[in-house]
């Protein structure tokens, strides 16, 4: 390539400038202004001093002219929106300012990049969008397997319990035909008639199961705090349970340890609950050897618990999900229950406010542990009360109840009343001042819920417990307003109702 | 009192308000329409601080980048501090900021600056944790919220940073 000629060289320049619209500053070593030249005006530079320091005037260059070498700043907007490139160029101790319009030049490159700038803009945006929608799609997938999961159980539940309800009631059924029909002795008469009592008894107990396991979930599951001898909890597990083991040819044991103290502020139903559940379950699933329980207290508020098998164990599989409601281990399958009884007992300790562990070896045995947090009582413990003088009022209007109840108490040790109705329930607890009151809460006339509310307002100050075949926690809630100190569901058992009453009038 | 300049410069990611910043602060004005920045845009606003000292200050808004190249890097030299500015509804903006910081740095060695978090009317659509923001601030950054729409914050900003460009000398 040819060295182009000055004279050529000159030519393009001279054309060059010509068609630029150029502005020159120069300034002296000392950073004043000496002169300029071109178009400051175009710039808005219209007060422009000789001798003057040039950043006064030109504060664009505030900072900028200690330059070693020239230095070059492109698209420089600095008035009148006009943009100019601008030149520091250091020469002979002075420093040459150049700007050379940019303007045009400015707007195209701006309208270019404002278009790449709003689609990085948009994209990302769009890519966040997309982000949000995976995210909730995962959410929503989530939800939906759990859904069907839920709905699998529910249904499996369905089946086994289908199953579960139709073999008592058909042996009641077939009990009770046989009591009808045959000319039978008392001895067979008693037998089926045992038969009838354990199968009612066994739906009884999978229809509670079903309505506390209702509960939990919704969450209406209210505690019942009393003042509770826990003597009289190991001693309801050994009647309870001494006769299954026994039969199975197992050692069953309750051992309340040293240090326990004797009364203790917890709802005794509800725990014993749990401990029911822990010990059939231990006693279904054990062939051979022992069930412990134990008791144990550590102050200042809790009550430990503990159930040990020497049974086939749990599988570490199924330890994942056994405190899920209608969850059944394989082991399981082929044995009776619904797969709530430990899910149950699981919820209720987590309201207690306590803890429930599973630790298992399979073929070596399964211990179930846990505390709640319960309240101690400092209150001296009467342990044998005389009951042949005081009187309860049982107030019913179904005399097989009122028949029920009067052997339970007389049982007990205690003489009985019995009104029919409200009226009469009122008159006779005013004149025989019984030592408590039995309310059924429906009642022909006055109801349970009115007598109890008009023997307070006559100033009958002794307990009374309301009697109902209704779990509604705000029927609960209503005979505590109206005056009654428990609120008992029938049926109620012999020993439940006598340990409620000995409570109760301590 | 004698008045001094000062040379304060806007960086940041492209779209995080740095001119609609300068505007508020200058102008007292703003619109939602994005313009974006070519090259560097220069104003000028001369303040009273607290003790009675006028500084003016003039302020480089130079155009958005996620990081340094020789073009940004020329327009730095002498600033006295800058602005590091976020939009706070793009998280990618917090780590160009980080970058952007770092390249200063090491280009105009340990200059006053304060990070501004903008875009602080539209909070419901922040992509920025609180943990994050505490973590860089006891890292020994001044971080403030900004809104150029509402002008939250952006005179204190201004004012805030240019006592601590006056305070290094």
């Amino acid at each position: 390539m040819s060295v182009i000629p000055t004279h050529i060289s000159q030519h393009i320049c001279s054309m060059w400038m010509a068609e630029t619209i150029m502005t020159y500053l120069r300034i002296d070593e000392h950073h004043n202004l000496i002169d300029w030249g071109g178009h400051p005006v175009h710039y808005g530079l219209s007060e422009l001093t000789s001798g003057q320091s040039a950043t006064d005037s030109l504060y664009f260059l505030e900072g900028m002219l200690t330059v070693p070498h020239t230095q070059i700043l492109k698209f420089v907007r600095i008035g009148n929106d006009r943009s100019a490139h601008i030149h520091i160029i250091p020469f002979e101790r002075e420093i040459w300012v150049i700007l050379i319009d940019a303007t045009e030049e400015h707007d195209q490159t701006q309208a270019m990049q404002q278009q790449l700038n709003e689609l990085s803009i948009l994209t990302y945006r769009q890519t966040q969008l997309l982000q949000d929608l995976e995210i909730t799609r995962q959410t929503l997938q989530s939800e939906k397997q759990h859904l069907e999961k839920a709905s699998q159980l529910k249904s499996q539940f369905i089946a086994t319990l289908s199953h579960e309800l139709r073999s008592p009631l058909t042996s009641i059924v077939d009990s009770a035909d046989l009591l009808k029909t045959l000319q039978q002795t008392q001895l067979q008469e008693e037998k089926y008639l045992q038969s009838v009592q354990k199968n009612a008894q066994h739906l009884l107990g999978l229809i509670d199961n079903l309505l506390n396991q209702a509960q939990l979930e919704i969450g209406q599951t209210v505690l019942q705090p009393v003042n509770y001898e826990i003597e009289l909890l190991a001693d309801n597990l050994k009647t309870l349970f001494l006769s299954t083991a026994l039969k199975k040819g197992l050692q069953f044991q309750v051992e309340v340890n040293v240090g326990m103290p004797r009364r203790l502020t917890l709802d005794p139903l509800r725990f014993q609950q749990i401990l029911i559940n822990l010990i059939s379950n231990a006693l279904k699933f054990t062939q051979q050897g022992s069930v412990q329980v134990q008791l144990y207290w550590q102050a200042p508020d809790r009550l430990y618990f503990k159930v040990t098998d020497t049974g086939q164990g749990i599988s570490q599989e199924t330890q994942q999900t056994l405190f899920m409601p209608f969850q059944r281990g394989e082991d399981a399958k082929n044995l009776s229950g619904t797969g709530l009884g430990l899910a149950i007992s699981h919820q209720l300790v987590n309201l207690m406010q306590g803890n429930l562990t599973v630790t298992s070896t399979l073929g070596q045995g399964t211990v179930f542990q846990g505390y709640i947090q319960v309240g101690l009582v400092h209150s001296p413990l009467v342990s044998n009360i005389h009951t042949n003088h005081l009187k309860v009022l049982v107030v019913d209007d179904s005399p097989e109840f009122c028949a029920l109840m009067e052997n339970y108490l007389r049982e007990g040790g205690y003489g009985v009343l019995i009104a029919e109705n409200g009226e009469k329930a009122i008159q006779l607890a005013l004149e025989e001042q019984p030592c408590l009151v039995l309310m059924d809460v429906h009642l022909p006339g006055i109801n349970g819920y009115a007598a109890s509310q008009e023997l307070r307002k006559q100033r009958f100050n002794q307990p009374i417990i309301a009697i109902s075949a209704s779990a509604l926690p705000q029927d609960r809630k209503y005979a505590f307003e109206v005056g009654c100190q428990q609120y008992l569901i029938k049926p109620i058992s012999s020993n439940h109702l006598l340990e409620e009453i000995k409570r109760l009038i301590i | 009192m004698a008045s001094v300049q000062k040379k304060i410069c806007m960086i940041g990611d492209f779209s995080v308000g740095k001119t609609s910043l300068v505007a508020r602060f200058v102008r007292q004005a703003f619109s939602d329409k994005y313009l974006t920045t070519v090259g560097v845009k220069i104003d000028t606003k001369t303040i009273d601080l607290p003790t009675g000292q006028q500084v003016k200050l003039i302020l480089w808004d130079i155009a958005g980048t996620d990081a340094l190249n020789t073009t940004t890097a020329s327009y730095l030299r002498g600033a006295a501090g800058y602005l590091l500015v976020i939009d706070g509804t793009r998280f990618p903006t917090w780590q160009s900021a980080l970058n952007l910081q770092k390249a200063v740095t090491a280009q105009l060695g340990n200059k006053p600056f304060v990070a501004l978090l903008n875009k602080a009317d539209l909070v419901e659509q922040w992509e920025i944790d609180e943990q994050l923001v505490q973590d860089q601030q006891q890292q020994g950054w001044s971080i403030l919220k900004t809104s150029a729409k509402t002008g939250l914050g952006v005179e204190e900003s201004f004012l805030y940073l240019a006592k601590a460009t006056l305070e290094t000398h």
